[in-house]
Parts: C-alpha cells; sequence; structure tokens
C-alpha cells in the first residue's frame, strides 16, 4: 500500500519533471528560433529588396512579387562591378599572401627560437592586435601621398598587410609553441639546418593554422572601409566596400532595389567563404580570444 | 668566442631572421605612425603645406579640453560602449548556454548566428538605413502593421534616438562572435564539475547560476574586453550611417578624427584625437590582464 502510493508519488514528480522539461524545451526553441529569425530578417530583407521595383519598394512590400532580376545587372553596369570585384581581390589576395608568409616566419621565431628581445618583439605583436588603427590613417596618408603612391594598390596592400600580421602572428607561434619538440630534434640530428626545420618539418604541420589566418585576414581585407576610403580617392583603383559606398552619392541614391543588389554582389563571394571555411575561420577567432 | 655564446649568437641571429620581416612591417606600419602622431600632434597643419606648421606644444590638446563637439564624442564613445558590450555579452551567453546541449541543429545555428558577424559593415549599414526609413522602412512597416503605428519614428534623423538605433545595430552585428567565443568556452568546463552539480541534485538553474557562470567569469570578462575595445574603434558603422549626425548626437572619436582631418584639415588636432583614443584603448586593455589576475581562475593569465 505504503509502496504503491511512494510509487505514485514518484511518477507524479517524474511527470511533473517531464513537464517542465517540456515548457523548458518549448521556451528554449522560441528564444532561439526569435534570436534567429532577428539575425537573419536584415539580410533576407536585402535579398528581397534586390528584386523590387521601386514602386514595390514604396509600397512597403515584404515579397519581391513579381520579381525584377532585371536589378542584378544594372547594378553590374552601375558600379561598375567588374572592376571593383578585380580590385578586391588583387588587394586582398596579395596582402593575405604577405601575411600569411611573413607572420609564419615571426610565429616559427617566436615560439621555438630564444634570442634576445624576443619578449620585446612579441609585446610589439600585442599591441598591433589591441591599437586602434586609425592612429596610422594620416602618417600613411600624408606618406603615402609625397611618395606618390595615393590611387594605387600598393597603397592598400602595404598597410592590410601590416594590419593583418599582429593577428597572423600571434596564431602562428602558439601554434608553432604547440608543437612537440621531438620532430625538431630528430631532424637536428639529421642535419637539417633552422631554414630546413621550418620549411620541411615545421611548416606543412601547421597547415590548419595558416588556413585560419588566410581566411581570416582575406576577410578582414575584402570588408576594410576606412583606410581605402581615404588613401583611394578615383573611382578606377576603388575596392568593393568604397565603390559601393560611392554609389550612395550618385545617382543612385536612396534607389535601393540597385543598392541592394549591388550589396548582394559584394556579400555572395563572403559568405561562399565562410560557409566553405567555417570551422577555420571560427576556431582562429575562439583560439585568438581564449589562448591569452 | 666559446661554444656558448656562439650557440647563442647564432640563435640570436635565427631569431631575427625569422621574425625581421614582421619586425620591419609592423616598424613601418604601426610604430612609425605612433611617433609621427604623437609628434604631429604638437604641431599644427594644414595638410597641405609640404612641411609641419609651428610647434605648440599641448595647444591641440588644450583646445580639444575646449571643445564641446570633443566632448560630445567621447561621452557618445563610452556610452556606446557601456550600452552596447552588456547587450552584447547578456545576449551571446543567453544563447551560448542555449546552444551549450545535444542539438541536432547545433552546428547550423551557431553558423547561421554567426552570420551577422561576417558580413561587411557597408552592407550591414545600408540595410538597416532602409529598415529605420521613416516613411517605407522595415521597422515602421512592421509597427504600423502590429498597430503600433505611434512609435513609427525618425530613428535616425531624430538627435534623441540615433545613437540607440546605431547601437542597436552594433550589437545585432556582433552578438554572434560573443555567443561562438562563449560557447567554445563552455565546452572547455570541467566536465565533470559541472556532472557532480548535477548528480547533487541541481537543476538547470542552479547548475547555470551557481555553478557555470563562475566557472566562465574569466571567458566572461574577456569576451566583455573584447567587445569594450572593439566599440571603442567603431567606426565605419557611424560613418555610413550618420556621419556623426544629426547634430554630433552619434559622433565618435574616431569619426571625429576623420572629420578634423579630412574636411577640416585639422591634421593637429585629428592626431590629438587619434592619441587619446589610443591611449584609452591600451589603458582598457592593460584592465584585462589586471582583471584576469583579479579573478580566482585566471592566476595563469
Amino acid at each position: 500500500m505504503s509502496t504503491a502510493v511512494a510509487r505514485a508519488s514518484v511518477a507524479r514528480r517524474q511527470r511533473a519533471a517531464g513537464r517542465a522539461t517540456r515548457i523548458g524545451r518549448v521556451a528554449m526553441w522560441a528564444v532561439l528560433l526569435a534570436a534567429l529569425g532577428v539575425s537573419l530578417a536584415p539580410g533576407l530583407y536585402m535579398i528581397s529588396l534586390s528584386f523590387m521595383d521601386n514602386p514595390q519598394l514604396f509600397a512597403g512590400r515584404l515579397v519581391p512579387w513579381p520579381p525584377h532580376a532585371e536589378n542584378y545587372p544594372r547594378a553590374w553596369v552601375a558600379s561598375n562591378i567588374g572592376q571593383l570585384y578585380w580590385n578586391s581581390i588583387y588587394v586582398s589576395t596579395a596582402s593575405m599572401v604577405a601575411t600569411v608568409a611573413i607572420s609564419a616566419l615571426a610565429g616559427y621565431g617566436l615560439g621555438r627560437i630564444r634570442f634576445a628581445g624576443r619578449g620585446l618583439v612579441y609585446g610589439i605583436v600585442l599591441v598591433g592586435l589591441t591599437i586602434p588603427l586609425q592612429i596610422a590613417l594620416i602618417p600613411l596618408f600624408m606618406n603615402l601621398r609625397v611618395l606618390g603612391l595615393l590611387n594605387t594598390r600598393l597603397a592598400l596592400i602595404g598597410p592590410y598587410t601590416a594590419f593583418g600580421l599582429a593577428f597572423g602572428t600571434y596564431i602562428m607561434k602558439g601554434f608553432f609553441q604547440g608543437l612537440p619538440r621531438e620532430l625538431e630534434e630528430a631532424a637536428r640530428l639529421d642535419g637539417a639546418g633552422e631554414l630546413g626545420i621550418f620549411a620541411r618539418v615545421m611548416l606543412p604541420l601547421t597547415r590548419p593554422a595558416l588556413a585560419t589566418v588566410a581566411i581570416f585576414v582575406f576577410l578582414q581585407n575584402w570588408n576594410e572601409f576606412l583606410f581605402a576610403l581615404t588613401f583611394i580617392t578615383e573611382g578606377k583603383m576603388r575596392t568593393l566596400p568604397t565603390g559601393i559606398y560611392a554609389l550612395l552619392s550618385s545617382e543612385f541614391y536612396g534607389n535601393y532595389p540597385i543598392l541592394a543588389a549591388s550589396l548582394v554582389l559584394f556579400s555572395v563571394p563572403v559568405l561562399v567563404l565562410y560557409f566553405v571555411f567555417q570551422r577555420e575561420f571560427v576556431e582562429g577567432l575562439t583560439a585568438g580570444a581564449l589562448k591569452h | 668566442m666559446s661554444p656558448a655564446a656562439r650557440r647563442r649568437w647564432r640563435s640570436n641571429l635565427a631569431g631575427y631572421a625569422f621574425a625581421g620581416p614582421a619586425l620591419v612591417v609592423l616598424a613601418a606600419f604601426l610604430l612609425y605612425p605612433i611617433a609621427y602622431s604623437v609628434s604631429l600632434s604638437l604641431h599644427e597643419w594644414d595638410g597641405y603645406t609640404p612641411h609641419w606648421g609651428p610647434f605648440v606644444g599641448f595647444e591641440n590638446y588644450r583646445a580639444l579640453a575646449g571643445d564641446e563637439v570633443f566632448w560630445r564624442a567621447t561621452w557618445n564613445s563610452i556610452l556606446f560602449v557601456v550600452v552596447r558590450t552588456p547587450l552584447e555579452v547578456g545576449f551571446g551567453f543567453l544563447l551560448a548556454l542555449l546552444l551549450n546541449r545535444r542539438l541536432a541543429l547545433r552546428p547550423l545555428l551557431r553558423t547561421l548566428f554567426f552570420v551577422p558577424v561576417v558580413m561587411s559593415l557597408i552592407v550591414v549599414t545600408i540595410i538597416f538605413q532602409r529598415v529605420f526609413e521613416p516613411n517605407t522602412g522595415l521597422l515602421n512597416t512592421f509597427l504600423r502593421a502590429v498597430g503600433l503605428g505611434d512609435w513609427a519614428h525618425p530613428w535616425l534623423g531624430d538627435p534623441a534616438t540615433a545613437l540607440p538605433a546605431v547601437i542597436a545595430v552594433s550589437v545585432w552585428k556582433n552578438v554572434g562572435f560573443s555567443l561562438v567565443i562563449l560557447l567554445a568556452g563552455l565546452q572547455g568546463l570541467p566536465q565533470d564539475v559541472v556532472e557532480a552539480a548535477r548528480v547533487d541534485g541541481a537543476n538547470a538553474w542552479q547548475l547555470t547560476l551557481r555553478v557555470i557562470t563562475p566557472l566562465m567569469r574569466p571567458i566572461l570578462a574577456l569576451t566583455a574586453l573584447l567587445s569594450i575595445i572593439g566599440g571603442l574603434k567603431v567606426f565605419d558603422l557611424v560613418f555610413i550611417m550618420t556621419r556623426g549626425g544629426p547634430t554630433y548626437s552619434t559622433e565618435v572619436l574616431a569619426t571625429m578624427l576623420y572629420r578634423e582631418a579630412f574636411e577640416l584639415n585639422h591634421m593637429g588636432i585629428a592626431s590629438a584625437v587619434a592619441v587619446i583614443l589610443v591611449a584609452l584603448v591600451l589603458s582598457i586593455a592593460r584592465l584585462q590582464t589586471f582583471v584576469l589576475d583579479e579573478s580566482p581562475e585566471g592566476g595563469q593569465a
């Protein structure tokens, strides 16, 4: 009798607990889906805008029906987007390659070689990681002007290489430090020099870190706005962000369907890169933040 | 030379051979500009004459101290950070806690929540200009549709709501960043401690408040500091969205720097603003080590 009561009470408690978890699960999904809606809605709105014409826009429509795909060829022509793509790809890739190469070398030096002044060099890297880059805006502008390099691709490749370098060196140093000593010693016994150890033994092992740095600095370069705005004032050399920004003060001002189509064209490579390389990207971010 | 000295010399040489290129680039694009800016901030210059104008000592800083716009920009920068960081870290932590369990869709959700972080600010700002547009914008249209038409408002055109609107966009863009870091932190927590508390009969609520949150304190502090530093540097978002207006209501230090330099040709004053911004960020970054040392778990930092 008493065991039956006890069993019933246990069952009741379990049912109550089950109900509580069910309510909890519903609440959890409600919060998650609401947050997901908020974070995706603006991007979807952009895509939707890019298929509208102006009457649909001014009617406050959300769904572009019938869709106006002709915005895309018009946006392509209006912002001369082919040229912008080429400039952005050129500048972002060149500085990415330079950053990756230089930070792999520096990461190896700082991570595996004991040398006088290593702490100071690493200190400079850490300062580079936190300092607002705006401090370099006026000095670099003035020097590029004196050198006659404003409105050239080099005016962006140099700074972008440097701006990615602190992050790249930081990640590469951490990774090199984590590699086992035995590898190096074995190679040294085989008579390999420092450069041979770096190039043939260590570097191939750092492929994930190299990928992280590459994808991270590429996206950073691709999206950079302030320096591109200041150093490139002629249309022909502009990169995508400032090229699209220039649309805002052109005849297309307020023409949101054309603007939105340009924005979609601009975002597609970024999003594709992100979805393909998200593991490297997210790992880079979390490693950068949590390894402190 | 003794063998030990030769070995030391060789490893110094190797060290600088490897770190040298980075050192040269950082010196040219970081150290030299810092020195240049500090020095220029003590001079007067319109940026056009081939040489800097006269040395004026701290006159540029004194001029800033008497400039209402500078105080406005400083206050806005601080307000930006003070409002943005708790929201960003708070929402990020909430979502990270919700995602920190065996969910079939977790990788997909994490990926989607992170999309705003990788989107370019020019894209984000132009979309949100459209969202905040008073007549046919998404937000006002939505408010009218659900019967809250009285709340419809020229969000970016009114000095009272422009800064909150800009901050909201910034939070929207960066929550995913906090989320990803905090989720990685949660997954790195010692599972035996969490499991032991669960066995002791702690419910989900107690587990979160009493066990997980204290363990997460160093990572929460770090996320907050990253958000603060990022917030002080904000430029693109404000510049594209409002250009610091209306009537300086969204002016921050970075947009003031740009305006002084490239619209008003006050290179000395602009450099002084840059130096102040750097000093502000570096002193807060110093706090990072301080905060982490203070927390009981962060002793090794």
